[in-house]
């Protein structure tokens, strides 16, 4: 029991913290439709139902941890060329709208 | 999403033609989208309409198989990395979780000023905005001697069915050391690099079973996709065993004889013991019978897909004149969803985005041997455009291979779900 609460507790505040660097963030020129669309891109590649194998899973990233990640491709910092290229046409106002759509799936 | 729309049951009987009056009278009020042929291009397209639109639009997917056998990792199924069932995928996904309707049937024709397209079974579906993704048609006489008879001793294997099953027999019943002669499409072709990858996993088959086996390629080509990197994986994985003929140095393939197997050519006249011969290629006849092409392809307005012959008809996939484009799955996947997002916009006022079209081709040439090749493209006036891109290089390291193969079976569990589920 105690257990679970220690983990529900965690969860809450992962939950919480993700929420709330959307919102401190204001995640500029975001737009939840945008997003949607724009994340049309991504399914291609990223099974958002299956185990991830091969590709990881996007969907339940954190905000924070989805934008470091889009700019470390972006910056060419994290090594792969699908990727590299994908995040090279994404600008602020793509990241911040993917960023926002993807904070609102479950 | 698993919700049950009413529209979802009526897709479910579709494949009894006494259902398919059924939508215009019960849902007559909604606009109407039909989609022609469920691959790569028209399940995306039917899928993210209807997904989008919450139910604002009626979406009809006309197809004509039940169970759709992707051509893409058929390559993989010869070479034994893929079980053939593991390739096809049902329509069920499109029908229960987004309501669209499924009517299984061939269509036969297109009326545009109707607006009608009429289906094999006498019956017509009417439509505000048709999309048209047929995938191809082979024109067999563009190779002297290779008609649809010999498909069945010399198989293409380009259409997804029991084509590859046949060449895969052929393949691994051939005799010990002999010859299998694989000749290559013209230019433009569904997926450039296909031909080579076959080779791989054919040679990876005779590395196995037969390692005496030669393979030759009479390519009517001079050059072709990801050659550098095919050839060194060649001379690494299968050495001496492939040769590459260019249509300079054979001189052009001037008749194929099935019943003998032989290939006549300037330089020599090559007998096989087992052969694949993939001819070139159209947009599937639908196209041309809605009168979208022009010649052999259907030409596009790059910013939406729409045909240039009618706005009222998109064209999606292989069929069309996708320029810089190539014609693969993940390309038909890209150009569905703007077209999709361009026929909800104009059908129910939502949101118009700028297109962004993108592509990546992966191909395997050896176990955990992965090669890839992809751009990106916008619309311009005249065509769609490459805007930048990347090639796997030569003696790449072993372990980044490996991880692009892995990523390669990471987009097919991908591409395919965003398909049909
Ligand atoms: C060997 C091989 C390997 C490949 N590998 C890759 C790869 O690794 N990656 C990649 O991206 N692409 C790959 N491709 C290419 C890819 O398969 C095609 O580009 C893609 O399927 C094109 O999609 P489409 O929608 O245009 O046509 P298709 O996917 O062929 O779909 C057309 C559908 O329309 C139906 N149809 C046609 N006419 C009618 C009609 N009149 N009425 C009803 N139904 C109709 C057909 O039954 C079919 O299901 C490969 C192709 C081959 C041959």
């Amino acid at each position: 029991m105690k257990s679970k609460s220690i983990l529900l507790s965690i969860f809450l505040c992962f939950f919480l913290t993700n929420k709330l660097y959307a919102e401190q963030n204001q995640l500029v020129g975001a737009d939840v439709d945008y997003g949607e669309h724009l994340f049309g891109e991504c399914v291609t590649c990223h099974n958002s139902t299956g185990l991830g194998q091969g590709i990881p899973k996007i969907t339940g990233l954190k905000t924070s941890q989805f934008i470091t990640k889009i700019l470390a491709y972006k910056t060419k910092e994290k090594e792969n060329a699908v990727m590299q290229m994908v995040a090279e046409r994404l600008g602020e106002e793509e990241i911040n709208s993917l960023a926002l759509y993807l904070s609102k799936l479950k | 999403m698993t919700k049950m729309k009413r529209r979802t049951f009526v897709g479910m009987a579709a494949a009894t033609t006494t259902a398919l009056s059924m939508p215009s009278i019960a849902f007559g009020a909604l606009p109407r989208v039909v989609v022609i042929g469920g691959g790569a291009g028209g399940a995306t397209a039917a899928k993210y309409i209807a997904k989008d639109s919450k139910g604002a639009i009626d979406v009809t997917l006309v197809e004509a198989s039940k169970r759709y056998y992707t051509c893409f990792f058929s390559n993989l199924y010869l070479g034994d990395f893929r079980a053939y069932g593991s390739i096809g995928h049902n329509y069920y996904g499109l029908a229960v979780n987004h309501g669209v309707n499924m009517v299984h049937e061939w269509a036969l024709s297109v009326n545009n000023a109707a607006k009608k397209v009429n289906l094999g079974s006498g019956e017509s579906i009417s439509y505000d905005k048709l999309v048209i993704s047929p995938g191809i048609d082979l024109k067999f006489e563009s190779v002297n001697g290779y008609s649809a008879e010999a498909q069945s001793k010399m198989p293409h294997a380009w259409k997804s069915g029991t084509q590859v099953q046949l060449l895969k027999n052929q393949v691994k019943g051939m005799k010990k050391g002999g010859t299998f002669v694989m000749v290559p499409p013209p230019n433009p072709y569904r997926c450039p690099p296909g031909p080579y990858e076959r080779v791989s996993m054919i040679a990876h088959q005779f590395k196995k079973s037969n390692p005496t086996a030669k393979i030759v390629i009479l390519d009517p080509k001079n050059k072709f996709s990801k050659q550098g990197l095919f050839m060194e994986g060649w001379q690494k994985h299968y050495p001496g065993m492939i040769e590459w003929i260019s249509a300079e140095t054979h001189g052009g393939i001037k008749n194929i004889n099935a019943a003998t197997m032989e290939f006549e050519t300037d330089l020599d006249t090559f007998k096989a013991d087992a052969a694949s011969v993939v001819p070139a290629q159209r947009a599937g006849r639908i196209a041309m019978n809605a009168g979208v092409n022009n010649g052999d392809w259907c030409p596009i307005v790059p910013a939406s897909m729409q045909a240039q012959a009618d706005e009222n008809i998109y064209v999606l996939g292989d069929a069309s004149i996708a320029k810089s484009m190539p014609k693969s799955g993940f390309s038909a996947n890209s150009q569905a969803k703007v077209a999709a997002n361009h026929i909800r916009g104009s059908l129910t006022g939502s949101k118009v985005f700028t297109p962004r079209f993108a592509n990546t081709c992966w191909s395997l040439v050896a176990t955990n041997d992965g090669i890839k090749v992809g751009a990106n493209y916008k619309a311009t006036d005249e065509k769609i455009d490459k805007t930048s891109g990347f090639i796997s290089k030569t003696g790449e390291d072993s372990n980044l291979r490996k991880a692009t193969y892995e990523e390669s079976i990471g987009w097919y569990s991908g591409i395919t779900s965003d398909m049909f589920s």
